[in-house]
């Protein structure tokens, strides 16, 4: 059936809703992918099972749906009860027939399957009263959790492909990007650039073509929110990417999207393929003369692809190789034409711009950073999972409110933003409001939206030198600077974790950083040395306990620390077995003994100690 | 139009890179990875210059000049503070990627830099990754080789590391490099480069050894050279002009002592 | 120790993509997924199905990380090397996977059983440290847990 209408939509929109009344209950199980590690697949298919052998009243297969990262993965996998909102987490197969047979069968709720709020050690019955999830504004995130990506009925429901209709058969191009403009939205990709000025640019550039491409390419280690809008919610990309493409005047669109995210490339091309099908890509779009194809180019893993001018190259079948950028892609970027280039997350939030309005986007958020922005929060925080919040939260609420604090009850070092190109921020910038400029201020950046929260038991020396090695895996190797420059940096920085450098080295490291960034051709030299320099600023001490009293306080770096067994042992044995090397040994109930000749200083006795007996020192 | 470079003004034309013209006036500018024979591609950043302008409000950026266009009334400072520091750190950077090659040791001794503070790499070679040979290779229509690989670990390679099957033996690799890294062996009618072997096309008159048979082939095929161009080579081709030549001034000679005799 | 390659085989998933060079990592890729590596005749029948010079195959072939121009192993090891996993200790797995196989992070063993591999974030941070092996995900790995999967895994071929 093919949408040509505005008031075809609404018609469908209605049909869509009035199906999905019809099920009484919905059960959503989450396939983001925390909780696809945690396999959710195989409670998926349980319930299938089950559902297969016995019949449940109202309740068939079709009220079963397999949604997009619903973003609690710290507890994962996770089932909702829909409409009540009932939030069942470690959700393990054997507990599926409960659920079939209380829950859903008779409406009993199975108390040991509900969050627990760690402070008051209650239950909690509904996610939307789980601090984690009611502290979020989700736009970005409005979809996610919600409908089964592959069925465009779920998005249509939830006003999907409004904004076309309304920007197809009511709005010119220049009225499009006049609300963009007025939205403030930047670019969520890393360096906040307007996206209605970029837009705008590419317009006014004299050209038969032009394109618009969509960055997936999220190659942040530890970062998943575009991944997981693709995966969870593909069709509000595509919408985004139509409105672009209709602003700025492109007959073809591209998303760069990495092979390793199968789901997220299966799911863009099922959506894509039931886009054309109705309507809202290829010929005459809305029964108007705009006509538009996206087609996805599966990038081949090179962080390098961030930077656009390698994007590009990549899109179209090259080495992703810089070059320099004196004349802007936005001019001349992919085969050289005008091409528009915005990430996943930006793209996800334009239709809600084009049917709410700019005057509404910046209504959220501070003046200078619009609207939400969506972190995969991670590391030694109580709350793992992904999170939307307005612009101008402070890092603390993230952390504290959402997260729920430090894992442990360990003590706060430092929140790492903006991935390799980022930087590490200590406890005294908590209270700084999360916006593009602040963050670049303190030294670090928005990036794509990578949040890692360090505690005292991580070394930040080990941090610079695990960022400086990934870039140095990730340079293109172009150019001098960014090749042998990061190359040598990581050395000394490998050389300060051995206690062998010297306070001289730290000048040199200093130095050579400062002329890496002045000397490279992209951004990733650019920003490479961050990871250094930012921790040398905020936590210059260890690195001076590293290399003056050969310490390494995060008791991380292994040629500065020992273990030691204290008289806390209790002789319990556990830690006997896994140690790989067999360092420890004694007996039952005997206070152990431990072979610093022998000792790797893996830390598996550490990990596995009840009692606080091992020491690092 | 005028660019102004340390205080003076040249002209500079519609089209070129700053580097053009540092180069035209013998502006001493280093740089490694820029030859007129290939389009530029920054990669060695020694050419980095600092440029502002009247009209930028004050703005001023360092920029490569090998990739940075002119424009009128460019103003251009090769040896800024900060420039001469980039330098110093980059020719540190190449010294401890290629402490034996004699011509980063004398450019780097010209910016006072004798031994590298950097760790110097292990095995090795003269190869700075400038990237000379590939796009000379590209542009000459080749491709045999390329890049391979990507970061520290970058090298020059043949496809496969195979004896590359689209080399012709042309030698402009070999020409290029700056560090003279690329090497090729001529023994008696054969040359090897690239762990591929050629034979040589003979003068048929003196029988020296003139270039490859792919090369020539290529040559006669692709750039209207006649297909009996490399039978006989340069220095044979002059030597019978002069003989022709001479035989010419000759039989000059002859008529004119044939017409004193039958006076 | 090179597995055979079926050039028909070959030549049907290159044609699966638009003949034209703009489609080199596309069809690099199909071929990866269905010989997990890259065989040369794959290097060179893509250049000439392409197009595309065989340098510049063998260039893109080298700079992506997707691509690999060796057989891989049987079983496949990932460890996950984002930043979460790192603080949480993932280079002690790696250390422990490395020791035990007796090769490097990228390499596989001479046998053809293993290939271990380190990979950048899979979004499974808050089971950190992870492990995949052979598609199965370990949470919150410690050395001796890793020790343990590995032999598991030889224990049953």
């Amino acid at each position: 059936m093919k949408i040509d209408s505005p008031d075809k939509l609404n018609a469908w929109k209605e049909e869509c809703l009035q199906k999905d009344a019809k099920l009484k209950k919905k059960v959503m199980v989450c396939f983001g992918p925390g909780c696809l590690a945690a396999g959710c697949r195989e409670i998926y298919a349980k319930f299938e099972e089950i559902l297969a052998e016995r019949k449940l009243g109202d309740i068939t297969l079709e009220s079963f749906k397999k949604t997009g990262c619903h973003g609690l993965c710290e507890k994962g996998p996770l089932v909702v009860i829909e409409p009540e909102g009932i939030f069942y987490n470690r959700v393990r197969t054997s507990q599926v027939k409960d659920i079939v047979e209380k829950t859903l069968a008779k409406g009993e709720i199975i108390e040991r399957l509900l969050y627990k709020n760690p402070k008051t050690k209650e239950r909690v019955l509904k996610y939307h009263d789980i601090d984690f999830y009611k502290k979020q504004t989700r736009l970005a995130l409005r979809n996610l959790g919600h409908i089964d990506p592959d069925n465009i009925e779920d998005y249509v429901m939830r006003d999907g492909y409004q904004s076309v209709a309304k920007v197809l058969t009511g709005m010119t191009p220049e009225e499009v990007i006049d609300e963009v403009k007025l939205s403030g939205i930047r670019g969520r990709g890393g360096g906040g650039f307007p996206a209605g000025r970029k837009w705008a640019t590419c317009r006014g550039v004299e050209s038969d073509v032009r394109y618009v491409i969509c960055n997936g390419d999220e190659g942040d280690p530890g970062a998943f929110m575009d991944r997981s809008i693709m995966e969870g919610d593909p069709h509000s990309v595509l919408e985004g990417m139509i409105v672009a493409s209709y602003a700025v005047g492109a007959r073809d669109a591209y998303i760069y999207v990495r092979e390793e995210y199968p789901l997220a490339v299966q799911h863009l091309y099922q959506a894509i393929d039931d886009a054309k099908e109705h309507g809202f890509l290829g010929e005459n779009i809305m029964g108007t003369d705009f006509s538009l194809d996206i087609h996805i180019s599966r990038g081949g893993g090179a962080f390098v692809c961030g930077e656009s001018s390698a994007l590009m190259k990549s899109v179209a079948g090259e080495v992703g190789e810089p070059r320099a950028k004196y004349i802007h892609s936005v001019v001349k970027g992919l085969w050289d034409k005008p091409t528009v280039l915005n990430n996943v997350e930006t793209f996800a939030n334009i239709p809600l711009i084009m049917n709410k309005g700019g005057d509404w986007f910046r209504s959220i958020g501070t003046e200078k950073s619009t609207g939400t922005k969506a972190f995969s929060l991670v590391g030694k925080v109580e709350n793992t999972g992904l999170i939307e919040v307005p612009m101008g939260t402070t890092l603390r609420e993230i952390i504290y409110d959402i997260g729920g604090g430090i894992k442990d009850g360990r003590k706060f070092k430092a929140v790492q933003t903006g991935g390799p190109s980022g930087g590490c921020l200590p406890e005294d910038k908590l209270d700084l409001p999360v916006d593009f400029d602040t963050l670049t201020k303190a030294g670090s950046m928005m990036g794509s939206g990578g949040m890692i929260v360090m505690d005292d038991h991580t070394c930040m020396v080990d941090v610079a030198k695990y960022f400086l090695k990934f870039l140095v895996d990730e340079s293109c190797g172009k150019d001098v600077p960014c090749r042998e420059g990061l190359y040598q940096l990581h050395k000394m920085v490998v050389k300060v974790t051995e206690g062998k450098a010297s306070e001289a080295d730290l000048q040199l490291m200093e130095h050579l950083s400062k002329y890496i960034i002045m000397g490279s051709l992209c951004g990733l030299g650019k920003s490479g040395p961050n990871p250094f320099l930012s921790t040398v600023r905020y936590f210059r001490d260890e690195y001076l306990a590293h290399i003056i009293d050969k310490k390494c306080p995060g008791g991380v770096c292994r040629d500065l620390i020992r273990f030691e067994i204290n008289d806390k042992c209790t002789g319990c044995t556990a830690c006997i077995a896994p140690c790989p090397v067999d360092a420890i040994t004694g007996e039952k109930d005997k206070i152990h003994i431990l072979d610093q000749e022998k000792c790797t200083k893996c830390g598996a006795c550490y990990a596995v100690c009840q009692f606080d007996a091992i020491d690092i020192i | 139009m005028k660019i102004q470079i340390n205080g003076r003004w040249y002209e500079a034309r519609e089209g070129e890179m700053v580097l053009d013209v540092l180069r035209r006036e013998g502006i001493d500018v280093p740089a490694l990875c820029a030859h007129e024979a290939v389009e530029p591609y920054g990669a060695c950043r020694l050419c980095m210059v600092e440029i502002t302008h009247e009209d930028w409000g004050g703005w001023k950026g360092n920029v490569t000049s090998c990739l940075y266009p002119v424009e009128d009334k460019l103003i251009v400072q090769t040896h800024t503070e900060d420039i001469i520091e980039l330098r110093k750190t980059v020719l540190n950077l190449l010294l401890a990627r290629c402490p034996n090659s004699p011509e980063i040791q004398k450019l780097a001794s010209e910016y006072g830099i004798d031994t590298t503070s950097f760790v110097p790499r292990e095995d090795a070679d003269n190869c700075i990754m400038c990237g000379l040979c590939t796009r000379v290779c590209t542009q000459m229509g080749f491709n045999a080789i390329s890049v391979a690989g990507r970061g520290y670990g970058r090298e020059i390679a043949t496809p496969l590391k195979e004896a590359p099957p689209d080399c012709v033996g042309c030698l402009a690799c070999v020409k290029i490099c700056p560090t003279h890294h690329i090497q090729y062996e001529d023994i008696g009618t054969t040359r090897e480069i690239w762990g591929r072997q050629f034979e040589l096309v003979k003068c048929k008159q003196c029988g020296k050894a003139l270039i490859t048979r792919e090369f020539a082939d290529y040559l006669i095929e692709n750039r209207d050279i006649p297909a009996d161009y490399f039978d006989i080579c340069d220095d044979c081709k002059r030597s019978g002009t002069a003989r022709d030549f001479k035989k010419l001034v000759h039989w000059e000679e002859k008529e004119e002592a044939e017409e004193e005799v039958s006076a | 120790m090179k597995p055979e390659i079926d050039v028909a085989e070959l030549k049907e998933i290159i044609s699966h993509s638009p003949q034209k060079p703009s489609s080199l990592i596309a069809v690099l890729q199909d071929i990866q997924r269905k010989f997990h590596y890259l065989p040369p005749e794959a290097i060179k029948e893509t250049s000439s199905a392409l197009g595309v010079p065989l340098s510049q195959v063998y260039s893109v072939a080298t700079f992506y990380s997707a691509f690999s121009l060796e057989p891989r192993g049987k079983h496949t090891c990932r460890i996950c090397m984002g930043t979460a996993c790192h603080i949480k200790g993932a280079p002690m797995a790696l250390e422990q996977a490395e020791d035990q196989l007796g090769i490097k992070a990228g390499q596989t063993t001479p046998d053809l059983r293993f290939t271990l591999e380190v990979v950048n974030c899979v979004g499974a941070c808050a089971m950190a440290p992870v492990v995949i092996i052979d598609e199965k995900y370990y949470g919150n790995v410690r050395v001796d847990k890793m020790k343990r999967y590995l032999d598991g895994v030889r224990d049953e071929d």
